[in-house]
């Protein structure tokens, strides 16, 4: 390479450098506006941890009503609102749940966060009760009739035999609907919510610079689901070495 | 033998009735089992007597394991009565879904259930032991659960039957660490530790490989020595032969022939019997 050309390359290489340097001090340092992904970073997570728990009370909750429907009979009345829950809320797209539920179901709720953690709670409810309920199917009948055999009640039975081996087994499956719905959240910024993604869109409004809060934004959400991932694998690990499948 | 004023102070034994005297520990009469339009048991009438091993034999699909499951209700029967320990719990006149007394509730019935079937250990053909606990955990759970019995005491109870099974050293053995043969006498361990009044085995041996079937068969003479009521469904003909005190030939859903080992064997009535145990002869 010739060396003008070379030394030419260098100069543009440390004025589009600088000019980075420059953009990044807008979209973050200058007025503080590294508190919007921060805040916004806290935001996703408050939502998505407070909607994964609620998601698997409720799953947990209707995928017992659920098999215990298949086996039994029983819950006649129970089961079908569980089916119909499952199947609206599967043929729906998130971000039309998201708005009926703000601007109908809780229409006078004013707090946006707990909207938010309702919708994708109820949301994630109904995957987690099918993944929980194939969960349960996929235990040999011999276990709960091996603790009925000995005198267990059918919840013990559940609670001591069955669901301790099916939620051994769909861990991977629950941790999957974990992340899936942690990226969802995202789109909570359709009610205005301050939460990771609009942090980013805000900072693009004010300073028209798109590529770098987005990309950050962007990593911030890939680091996360790394981290989450680590984290299920090593309980996968943890559990498989303390005995069981 | 455990007198009543044992029985107070035996936190395993307390809160069940005794055998009413002179009456069978198990008695069965014109049972039936259908499922949908399939008539698997047409009309079996037996007892079973305390301390009695009564072997059930009989061609694949004949209903034995049916049967073994009507007795402690994993089935329930589609009609036909049941009698365990002098308490019918099983009545042809007010059979209900789950073929307790109509009259009471459903928590009732339930916790009926649960007190017939804790006094009745069942050993099945693939073991079924919780493959999420260790082995004393699986010996200790029911007693603890159901009977109320303390840690220690459970653990201690267990550790005698794991020695009783041969097994003292696989306590704390994950299911799948141990052999099929293991696996079975830990599952008989596991029902042992209820002290059932009966003991109901379907087929143990069949799902191990040939050099297992000892050591597990040599448990169940052991408890039928020490007068254990045994019902025990095999194809294991030598055992029914040596340990049995009566045979019962079941084809068709029908008890086609009883009677000792000598009787069965020596000169089987039935020409069924007859074919079924010339099948067989080893
Ligand atoms: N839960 C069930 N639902 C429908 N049919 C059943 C059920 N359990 C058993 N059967 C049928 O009842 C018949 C008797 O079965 P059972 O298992 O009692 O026979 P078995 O004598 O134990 O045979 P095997 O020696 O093969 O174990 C068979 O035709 C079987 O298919
Ligand atoms: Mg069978």
């Amino acid at each position: 390479m010739h060396p003008l050309t070379f030394a030419a390359s260098l100069a543009s290489l440390s004025s589009w450098w600088s000019a980075q340097s420059e953009n990044f001090y807008i979209c973050f340092v200058k007025n503080d506006r590294w508190q919007y992904i921060t805040n916004g970073l806290w935001r996703t997570l408050e939502v998505a941890l407070c909607a994964v728990v609620l998601g698997a009370i409720l799953g947990f909750l209707v995928a017992v009503v659920r098999s215990t429907h298949d086996k039994h009979g029983r819950f006649g009345f129970l089961n079908a609102i569980a089916k119909i829950y499952i199947t609206v809320i599967r043929g729906t797209p998130m971000t039309v749940q998201l708005l009926i539920a703000y601007f109908i179901v809780f229409s006078n709720l004013n707090d946006k966060v707990l909207v938010a953690i309702l919708a994708f709670g109820f949301n994630s409810g109904a995957y987690v009760a099918e993944i929980i309920r194939a969960g349960i199917t996929s235990i040999d009948d011999g276990q709960m009739e091996a603790a009925r055999s000995l005198g267990l009640s059918y919840t013990q039975g559940m609670c001591r035999v069955v669901l301790p081996q099916a939620i051994r087994n769909i861990l991977p499956a629950l941790g999957n609907e974990f992340i899936v719905m942690l990226k969802d959240t995202s789109i909570a910024s359709f009610i205005g919510l301050d939460d990771l993604a609009r942090g980013g869109s805000i900072i693009r409004s004010q300073t028209y610079q798109a590529y770098i809060p987005f990309l950050a934004v962007a990593a911030i959400y890939l680091v996360m689901v790394m981290i989450f991932s680590k984290l299920l694998a090593r309980l996968e690990r943890h559990l498989r070495r303390t005995g069981g499948k | 033998m455990t007198t009543p004023a044992q029985a107070k102070s035996d936190p395993f034994l307390s809160d069940r009735p005794v055998v009413a005297p002179g009456r069978p520990l198990l008695e069965v009469e014109n049972l039936h089992k259908s499922f949908g339009s399939l008539h698997v048991l047409r009309g079996i009438t037996t007892t079973i007597r305390k301390g009695e091993v009564v072997v059930v034999i009989g061609p694949s699909g004949g209903g034995k394991s049916t049967f073994l499951r009507c007795l402690n209700l994993l089935e329930v029967p589609t009609s036909g009565r049941i009698w365990f320990g002098g308490e019918e719990i099983v009545s042809g006149g007010s059979l209900r879904r789950d073929g307790t007394d109509a009259n009471l509730s459903h928590r009732e019935r339930e916790r009926n259930l649960n007190r017939y079937r804790s006094d009745m250990g069942m050993v099945f053909q693939r073991f079924n032991l919780f493959p999420h606990m260790t082995v004393i955990d699986n010996v200790t759970m029911a007693p603890r659960m159901v009977r109320r019995v303390s840690a220690d005491a459970a653990r201690r109870k267990a550790m005698e039957l794991l020695d009783r099974v041969g097994l003292p050293d696989k306590a704390n053995a994950y299911p799948q660490q141990l052999s099929g043969g293991q696996m079975q006498r830990i599952a008989i361990a596991r029902a042992l530790a209820m002290e059932p009044r009966v003991m109901l085995f379907d087929e143990p041996t069949s799902a191990l490989d040939p050099e297992m079937v000892g050591e597990v068969l040599a448990v169940m003479k052991e408890l039928a020595a020490n007068h254990m009521t045994m019902v025990v469904v095999t194809h294991e003909m030598n055992f029914a032969r040596d340990v049995a005190d009566r045979i019962l030939f079941l084809e068709g859903g029908n008890i086609l022939e009883e009677g000792t080992p000598t009787e069965l064997f020596g000169s089987p009535k039935n020409a069924r019997t007859r074919d079924f145990l010339g099948k067989v002869k080893n």
